[in-house]
């Protein structure tokens, strides 16, 4: 075991592995408030990686509602209790134990096995909500029955615990934009990188007989381009881009603008001490016990920061880039009300104003002779 | 307790002075044609029968938490160009994989391969490589009934269409099966796991980690179980050139290893003997 830091529990922690941080780091901020799980970032990754045999079962991007969807079948909560209670300190650093160091000397993380009925309900839960609405119920802040949708990929982490458990040595993780990926040659199936994934992204192929994940549409990313499923996002909820740790974060940089500028997207379970790098920006009116379990202690901060928002013209603009370009933005400013992104080398890839003009047309339109509806 | 430094003085052995246990295997040298699977179960008449003690893979994780197959009954025999070797194990259930989180029922022996003092037994080490005959009850699926398809592993299944899968094929112009495999990762990059598969992989090994199959085989595998016991009847060739190279009279070494399925045994996850056990060819 080698020690390495991990900036998201300000701590250093065991792994498998020494430290070796690629270049950049591809990352997904997701704005949980925005998010109506339509499933066209699941289709659009559907159709573009898994329609083939052995596939079936495949979503290397799901949504699924918490607390009660999860897929495979409770992930999560069958995950956290295996580590069992920790403690996480507001403003202080992780010191309960992550998957690595909780893990039996004769395993590299604390796991549990996902069978063939585990993946057999990718809808469980969907649209439940947490507590029984009764009669006279009404709508007060935050919610006291509630739910929320959560989008996943792979969170090409920075210590992944598939990687870490091949015992083959078949996974790893790319220099150029730490993409982590499974070589399709080399994998001979042995699922271990099934067991060992906490958010289980690792999937079996029965009929290829070796494992698959999310690869981050690697094709797409060389070029300059988001992933699909941020590509055909139609909430906008989504921006791709490259993620710094703190200490070499840049506050034109999109995705270090929300994760380190404002704090607003934060990393899911991080204590699990995979350093993963889809980000989330919590939703607001969900319960903050839940909240805190899967972001981190920080989740109230983060929502206060986020309800005001509306008052910071250079985050309002950034919110508005989100989905405004199938490029990846590498750099943004919001310059007197109109936001700018740009590609790697400078040159502006989209320009959008923070507040579309309000245009007023009278209702009669003269040109045509006729009376203008409201339906569009 | 006693059984943990038992243990533990094995695997001393094993690493440091790679001193073979006492128990031998005897090649008894017959007339029978053993280039192809014999049946015939006359050939194994005084054949000498050898328990060999196997524990859980100690060394490496992910590793079993106990042992689930303790020992291994071994005889061989060959025909002077063939060696044949007969396993038997007991194993409560059959398991040859197919669904999701399934492991099939797998044997593996292990030859060093160059001459003279064997290399440590976990896997061979640089520059003094181990030749694995591993056989496993999923691929003797394969070579017995073809490898399964999706409406094999799950028969309820339904599917509008696969990518390039056309019901009359003949109608599309280009339609090859190099295309309909872009769509198998595992095929498209030409990884002999997602082909249908010889019962017996032979695999090169130069330490953990660097297991490589063997593309020429030369040899054969069946396996059969009943009464919650596995028979398993393994052939190889006696000359190879690049792997390990046996001779009627030659001694040489060997290393065991049995997965049982039902206890997600796949991988390092295994019971292996952790030292070798000689062998003897007779004349």
């Amino acid at each position: 075991m080698a020690v390495v830091k991990n900036w998201q529990l300000k701590r250093d922690m065991e792994y498998a592995y020494e430290e070796s941080r690629p270049k950049r780091q591809w990352a997904i901020v997701f704005d949980l408030n925005k998010c109506i799980a339509c499933q066209t970032c699941s289709l659009a990754c559907k159709t573009t990686w898994t329609s083939g045999k052995g596939q079936e079962y495949m979503f290397w991007n799901n949504v699924e509602t918490k607390p009660y969807g999860s897929y495979p079948l409770a992930w999560d909560v069958r995950v956290l209790e295996k580590l069992g209670k920790q403690e996480w300190k507001k403003n202080e650093p992780y010191y309960g134990k992550t998957i690595f160091e909780a893990a039996d000397p004769e395993e590299k993380a604390v796991h549990f096995a996902p069978k063939d009925e585990d993946w057999m309900y990718p809808n469980i839960g969907e649209d439940d909500c947490a507590g029984t609405v009764v009669a006279g119920d009404h709508i007060s802040l935050p919610h006291d029955k509630w739910f929320f949708y959560l989008p996943r990929t792979c969170a090409h982490c920075t210590y992944p615990a598939c990687l870490a458990a091949c015992p083959r040595k078949a996974i790893y993780k790319r220099e150029e934009d730490g993409i982590v990926l499974i070589d399709q040659s080399r994998c001979k199936g042995y699922g271990e990188c099934v067991r060992a994934c906490p958010y289980k992204k690792s999937m079996y192929n029965t009929y290829t007989r070796v494992s698959e994940k999310c690869v981050g549409c690697y094709p797409a990313v060389e070029q300059g381009y988001q992933p699909m499923c941020v590509q055909n996002c139609i909430g906008k909820i989504r921006i791709m881009g490259f993620v710094n740790p703190p200490w070499k974060a840049r506050e034109d940089n999109p995705v270090d603008y929300l994760v380190h500028k404002q704090g607003i997207a934060l990393p899911y379970y991080p204590q699990l001490g995979l350093e993963p790098n889809i980000y989330y920006i919590p939703p607001i009116h969900a319960d903050r016990s839940y909240l805190e379990q899967m972001f981190g202690p920080n989740v109230g901060t983060a929502i206060e920061k986020y309800k005001k928002l509306e008052s910071d013209p250079i985050a309002k603009g950034l919110l508005v880039l989100m989905g405004s370009s199938d490029r990846i933005l590498h750099r943004f400013d919001v310059v007197n009300g109109q936001a700018t992104g740009y590609d790697e080398k400078g040159d502006t890839i989209v320009s959008v104003p923070v507040n579309e003009a309000l245009i007023e047309r009278p209702a009669f339109d003269a040109a045509n002779g006729t009376i203008r509806g409201n339906t569009p | 307790m006693k059984k943990y430094s038992l243990a533990l003085m094995v695997v001393v052995c094993g690493v440091f002075t790679a001193a073979p246990l006492k128990a031998e295997v005897v090649a008894k040298s017959v007339t029978a044609n053993l280039s192809v699977y014999n049946k015939d179960e006359s050939v194994w008449k005084g054949a000498k029968e050898e328990v060999v003690t196997l524990m859980l893979q100690p060394m490496v994780a992910p590793k079993p938490k106990v042992t689930t197959t303790e020992k291994v009954t071994v005889q061989a025999i060959h025909d002077g160009k063939w060696l044949v070797f007969r396993l038997r194990w007991s194993d409560p259930r059959r398991d040859e994989a197919g669904k999701l989180g399934e492991f099939s029922d797998a044997a593996a022996i292990m030859f060093p391969v160059n001459e003279g003092i064997p290399p440590p037994i976990f896997m061979g080490a640089k520059d003094n490589p181990v030749h694995i005959y591993h056989w496993r009850a999923q691929y003797q699926h394969d070579e017995e009934f073809g490898k399964k398809e999706m409406k094999d592993i799950y028969p309820n299944m339904s599917i509008d269409m696969y990518p390039m899968e056309f019901k009359d094929p003949g109608k599309v112009k280009g339609l090859t099966e190099e295309k309909r495999e872009q769509y198998a990762q595992g095929k498209a990059a030409g990884n002999p796991q997602s082909y249908a598969k010889h019962a017996v992989d032979e695999i090169l090994a130069e330490g953990f980690s660097t297991s490589a199959v063997i593309e020429n085989v030369e040899s054969y595998g069946k396996g059969h179980w009943a009464n919650g016991e596995w028979v398993l009847i393994l052939g190889r060739h006696m000359s190879r050139e690049k792997g390990s190279n046996l001779a009627a009279g030659k001694e040489t070494n060997l290393g065991f290893a049995i997965w049982q399925g039902s206890h997600d045994e796949v991988g390092s996850r295994k019971s292996v003997t952790m030292a070798w056990t000689p062998m003897k060819l007779e004349k």
